[in-house]
């Protein structure tokens, strides 16, 4: 490999590191952190292994067969069980869109101290133009590598002194306290959610379409998958040991996205705070945009449309006035002043129903050797895509009625 | 005459992706049209797509095809070739696909930058 390959991986690990925190991965990881302590860092744990095998399996058939996951929904489920969870993503991806664009608001309310829908239309105003004048890999870039920002949280868990006896423990899933059994399965749920979002799967397989990736690059997408988003699963476990040192023995309910930054804050001073905010800004925008796109891939790919950035907005305009609308929606649904927590926790659990239909077909098409020849999946591949769908379908299931009964957490 | 191919028409034709002459999308598979099932040779004549071509499609393809146009007729002489999409030997326009993206096109040409 030369340096110049060498360091387009790098930067492509970096950008996924930075990308792989979204708002749900905040608010979760924070919460169960302020609850349960380290006691749920397996949950983790296995949603990354989880968003790894998917994440690498999508991006291998969108690169030998140039088939993005949308595709591949409509044509393996057929029309109705497609349109089904056409219809569904696209309600979840709006939700968590709105959510993202709540947060970076919040994260720029707390920053500049002007009035919050005031800049709500900032951010979405900012977003539109990043988003409409920036290239597909320079998005990726410029919110992946501000995100890193995040990693204050990293050094601040480690100032924090945190018993690491303790933390190993909690690496394996065993007995509990904090809150009763059904609220620590809602964070379970929430947690695996959070790391494996269907948005992720839709989003990825289309850049690796939009990058025009092919089969001689199978190695940067494994790379990129397991190291990316293996490493992006640090920001996890760093946002929960903090928010366990700082928030459980306090007592805190950490219901405002405010508090994960305060936390950098508290261990590191000014600077720890302003990198905290910076890190949530960039890591939620970018997330905002992905979920927008992931709206308009996921239509496009449905009914056939021209899609991509690649592509003219006056060729692919149906694509192009999809994402504008679904943040002009998002803008909307953020302006009635619903709590951007709340949207997050509502959007997370939603999302969870619709990961088998999305999951299933990337599966399957994975093992289909007419499309994918000698990339078909092998046996490991196969071994952890069956377990996860079974672990899926379970928190599928599982998700709205333990929402119901514990009251989205508050038990 | 060419070797018959097997085929899965509902697996490895129908929902599949259209792509003109010029390697663009242009629709989906939505619908095939049969003649000659009551005789020895039935043969597929043509491609639906959008619109009414939903209309046999379970139920929600009965309600989608309520709120648009009515099917495109693409006649199967105008396929290339099938494999993971369905490959057309014409530009999509044509033949009377991707309408839609070149009436909005109209709409995102006037956005700064759009053109």
């Amino acid at each position: 490999m030369s340096l110049k390959s060498i360091l387009a991986v790098a930067l492509g690990i970096l950008s996924a590191i930075g990308g792989f925190v979204d708002i749900g991965d905040i608010v979760f990881n924070v919460q169960a952190g302020a609850t349960f302590g380290f006691q749920l860092l397996w949950a983790v744990v296995i949603g990354v292994i989880g968003i790894v095998v998917y994440s690498e399996m999508c991006g291998r058939v969108a690169a030998v067969a140039k088939r993005p996951v949308f595709d591949l929904v409509r044509e393996r489920a057929g029309f109705g069980a497609g349109l089904t969870t056409l219809f569904a993503s696209e309600v979840v991806n709006l939700m968590t869109c709105a959510a993202e664009v709540g947060g970076v608001a919040i994260c720029l309310k707390l920053l500049a101290g002007l009035p919050y829908r005031l800049l709500i239309v900032v951010a979405v105003v900012a977003l539109i133009v990043c988003a409409w004048r920036l290239p597909f890999e320079w998005i990726e870039r410029v919110f992946g590598y501000l995100g890193l920002c995040l990693l204050v949280f990293a050094v601040a868990a480690i100032k924090l002194h945190p018993d690491w006896g303790e933390v190993g423990r909690g690496l394996v899933p065993g007995s509990h306290s904090g809150a009763s059994t059904l609220v620590y399965l809602y964070f379970v749920v929430g947690l695996l959610g959070a790391a494996m979002t269907p948005y992720e799967v839709y989003f990825y397989s289309s850049g690796v379409v939009e990058d025009r990736w092919g089969p001689k690059d199978l190695r940067l997408n494994r790379v990129t998958a397991v190291i990316g988003y293996g490493l992006g699963g640090f920001l996890s476990f760093a946002l929960m040991i903090t928010a366990a040192m700082l928030f459980l023995p306090r007592g805190i309910d950490p219901e405002l996205l405010g508090s994960p930054a305060l936390a950098g804050g508290d261990t590191l001073g000014q600077i720890g705070l302003l990198l905290a905010l910076v890190g949530i800004l960039f890591a939620v925008g970018g997330a905002a945009i992905e979920t927008c796109f992931s709206g308009a891939y996921n239509l496009a790919q449905f009914f056939g449309w021209r899609w991509g950035k690649f592509e003219r907005p006056v060729r692919a305009s149906r694509f192009t006035l999809s994402w504008l609308v679904i943040f002009a929606l998002a803008m909307l649904v953020v302006m009635t002043g619903y709590d951007p927590v709340k949207l997050t926790e509502y959007a997370v659990i939603f999302s969870v129903v619709a990961l088998p239909l999305t999951y299933l077909p990337i599966l399957i098409v994975a093992n289909d050797r007419t499309y994918m020849g000698s990339y078909t999946n092998g046996r490991v591949a196969n071994a952890f895509g069956i377990a996860y769908l079974v672990i899926i379908l379970a928190i599928s299931v599982a998700a709205i009625p333990l929402m119901i009964v514990t009251n989205a957490g508050q038990g | 005459m060419t070797r018959p191919t097997p085929v899965d028409l509902a697996l490895g034709v129908l929902d599949h992706q259209l792509v003109d002459a010029d390697g663009e999308n242009c629709g989906k598979v939505d619908e095939l049209e049969l003649t000659g099932l009551d005789s020895a040779s039935p043969e597929v004549v043509a491609i639906l797509v959008g619109g009414t071509a939903w209309r046999t499609r379970g139920l929600l393809g009965r309600i989608a095809s309520r709120f648009s146009g009515n099917a495109v007729h693409v006649p199967w002489s105008e396929v290339k070739s099938v494999s993971a999409v369905v490959e057309l030997k014409r530009p999509a326009a044509e033949l009377r696909l991707a309408r839609g993206d070149d009436r909005w096109g109209k709409w995102t040409a006037k956005l700064p930058g759009g053109g």
